[in-house]
């Protein structure tokens, strides 16, 4: 198949498939091969879907760092990362939740700053959320557990058989 | 109370810390089997990083460091340097010295901790 691109004013190609992806298309670019009726956006066509997906997003430029007359604090510090709390997620209840805030922690303090402030503001909620899912699924557990506990306790039971206390 | 986090500001949630201090002051984890277990622990018997937090509590309760450190090493040392997040978190300090805050707290920093988790979760297990 043998693909032809526009960009209103004058055409381009004919292009095969591969060629096609060296032209970074965009679902707008306008296309037409053999059996259309008309110029049609790249997004409209189905065969071209693969295509469009490895085209990556127009770059953002980031934000002006220092256009404000005196020190603009907002821009100086990283939104919150959440690492003391996911520090403490690990050590008193749910490791895997706990090491997840600490690596968000971490992607929070990289995007900021290479500039991507949307990105760690993005990063920032992931951690927050990954650290208060610990903390929730830590305090369910061991009410969960208190009930198991004083139920048994009410049967007669005891624990002294049960694991060591870690 | 602005420079209080953001979690202990519900007074539900001080209410419940008290309660928890009360009771792991008053309490040794260690002779009660009524508290809570490490699941990590209880499937595989080996401790996680977490494993010691409830008896190392009890111990800086009662002001027993030396304790502590026996339960949970990593608990004790990272104290300070929870301490200091807190800080840089909820004052302006992190205003104040934006490059001491990246330093201790950045992504190289946080990339060490995770290492030092890790390392320390393999080694008290050998």
């Amino acid at each position: 198949m043998e693909y032809f691109i526009t960009d209103g004013v004058s055409n381009f190609g004919p292009f095969t498939l591969d060629q096609l992806r060296e032209k970074n298309i965009t679902p707008a670019t306008k296309i037409w091969y053999s059996g259309l009726s008309g110029w049609t956006p790249a997004g409209e066509i189905p065969e071209l879907a693969a295509l469009l997906s490895s085209t990556p997003p127009p770059i953002s430029p980031p934000p002006p760092q220092f256009s404000y007359p005196g020190i603009n604090y907002a821009q100086t510090k990283p939104p919150k990362t959440w690492l003391v709390e996911s520090i403490l997620v690990t050590l008193f209840c749910c490791l895997p939740f706990g090491i997840a805030g600490i690596i968000y922690a971490s992607r929070v303090e990289s995007k900021f700053y290479s500039g991507d402030h949307q990105g760690a503001l993005l990063a920032s909620e992931d951690a927050g959320r990954w650290t208060k899912i610990g903390f929730w699924v830590g305090l369910v557990s061991v009410l969960i557990w208190v009930v198991f506990v004083i139920v048994t306790a009410l049967n007669g039971g005891n624990f002294e058989n049960f694991t060591p206390n870690f | 109370m602005r420079t209080l986090p953001q979690i202990f500001k519900p007074p539900l949630l001080l209410l419940l810390l008290l309660v928890l201090a009360v009771i792991y002051f008053a309490l040794d984890p260690a002779g009660f089997s009524f508290f809570p277990k490490c699941p990590f622990y209880w499937l595989t018997g080996y401790k996680c990083p977490g494993c010691g937090s409830q008896r190392a509590v009890h111990d800086l309760l009662h002001l027993n460091f030396r304790g502590a450190f026996h339960e949970n090493p990593l608990l004790v040392i990272s104290i300070p340097y929870i301490l200091g997040g807190f800080a840089f978190d909820y004052t302006n300090l992190s205003q104040r010295i934006p490059r001491v805050r990246k330093t201790l707290y950045g992504k190289t920093a946080i990339i060490l901790v995770v290492i030092i988790v890790i390392a320390y979760w393999i080694l008290r297990n050998i």
